[in-house]
């Protein structure tokens, strides 16, 4: 039995294929989906989901979202998402240290809320490269 | 008889119009083919949403509010004149017992329909397409509206993008986030939701006031999309037919202009001729 996944950005289809299991980040922590799960809504937060399949993990970042699962199938709707192998580790780990810079200088609401937002970004993407090159 | 240097200017600029639509038509042809690849991907964006929730045109709704997209610059055949008739006929459909509100985007719309419904036009966006239109810039005008526009559902209007020559005018209906969980207690039409754990936020409201802002984020960049290549594909047409019409023009022009100078030649030669036979005759 496997799952069968598709993730979908605004732009273009990032994934779309048959999976073993998911590992999803959600607001109220990460949910692991095998197959023969409930029927499933969830949002989904900006970070880290894992993906595996046949046996290998790959890592997604993913800046929000939504997840609807039914029938083994699992349909990842994001703003934007990227795949392990498409991210740089140095241009991630330099975007990463910025942000945290820029979030602790930031003044003034306007500028916080975009602070956070960027480093909530460049953290995902960071994490995601850690996490791939364990 | 018209004299042949007015019949020459005119055909100066049959001639010129003909080379600026014939441009204009190689420019939309391009820009065509841009736009059409990003709408086609975003086709794959709205359809987990149908599936979820399904498309409701007839759900039951007090506060409708009618989105007209629109194109800023005309020139474009009649795809704006058709999303504004449809709206019209829309808007006297959906009356309950508040009037349904129009939000309109794009500056052709604007214009047509403020002749006649302005008191109903609570929001108008414009000048969308300064920059290629992208979700991030569709989510904010979304947020925009959401804001400041109250509604039970909101019907979007667009010209769906079939083929060069096909324009489909469509609807999108989005439910707001009350409506869905209305619908989904037993017995309404969004049955099916109910069979779903709900997750991912502090209660299922949240959740679906979510998912309700994200679908119509997810179908206005998709209708944005879909009517930007109407657009375009319209423009050519419509510039395609003016450089046949120009050159049509042109042809009779020419044919009216060798004509007249035929005849003014002629004249010349007859004078001359009846001149030098009259000095023959008298000597």
């Amino acid at each position: 039995m496997v799952l069968s996944l598709r993730v979908m950005a605004p732009n273009r289809i990032v994934w779309n294929s048959e999976v073993g299991e998911i590992i999803l980040s959600t607001n109220s922590g990460q949910i692991g989906i095998l197959p023969n799960h409930a029927p499933l809504l969830t949002a989904l937060d900006m970070g880290v989901s894992k993906i595996r399949s046949g046996g290998q993990w790959s890592a997604m970042a993913s800046m929000g979202g939504f997840t609807m699962i039914d029938n083994n199938r699992v349909t990842i709707l994001v703003n934007e998402a990227e795949v392990s192998d498409e991210i740089d580790l140095v241009e991630a780990q330099k975007d990463y240290e910025v942000a945290q810079m820029e979030l602790a200088q930031a003044e003034g609401r306007k500028r916080k809320i975009e602070a956070n937002l960027a480093f909530k970004r460049a953290k995902a993407g960071f994490y995601l490269l850690l996490d791939s090159n364990q | 008889m018209a004299s042949s240097q007015i019949v020459r200017n005119r055909m100066k600029s049959v001639k010129s119009i003909q080379k600026i639509t014939k441009a204009m038509k190689m420019v939309a042809a391009s820009k065509l083919r841009g736009v059409q690849v990003k709408a086609e991907n975003s086709r794959g964006f709205w359809q987990p949403f149908v599936a979820l929730l399904g498309d409701h045109p007839d759900i039951e709704s007090k506060k409708n509010v009618i989105l007209t997209i629109s194109s800023d610059r005309g020139l474009c055949g009649g795809i704006n004149s058709t999303s504004v008739k449809f709206s019209k006929a829309m808007f006297t459909l959906s009356a309950s017992e508040e009037p349904a509100k129009y939000v309109i985007l794009g500056e052709k719309g604007k214009v047509q329909l403020q002749r006649d419904s302005k008191k109903n036009i609570q929001m108008v966006v414009t000048d969308i397409q300064k920059m290629p239109i992208n979700f991030t810039q569709i989510s904010m005008i979304a947020d925009e509206i959401l804001k400041n526009v109250e509604f039970d559902t909101i019907k979007i209007i667009y010209n769906k993008f079939g083929s060069v020559v096909s324009f489909l005018p469509s609807v999108a209906t989005i439910p707001s986030p009350e409506v869905i969980a209305r619908e989904s207690e037993a017995g309404g039409k969004l049955e099916q939701l109910e069979s779903y754990e709900i997750e991912g936020g502090d209660s299922k409201a949240e959740v679906l006031q979510n998912l309700s802002e994200f679908q119509f984020a997810a179908m206005l960049f998709n209708a944005s999309l879909e009517n930007a290549c109407s657009e375009q594909g319209a423009r050519m047409s419509a510039m395609d037919s003016s450089t046949r019409n120009a050159s049509e023009m042109l042809e009779k022009l020419t044919l009216k202009y060798n004509r007249s100078r035929q005849a003014s030649i002629t004249t010349e030669l007859i004078e001359i001729i009846s001149g030098a036979a009259a000095l023959e005759a008298a000597s």
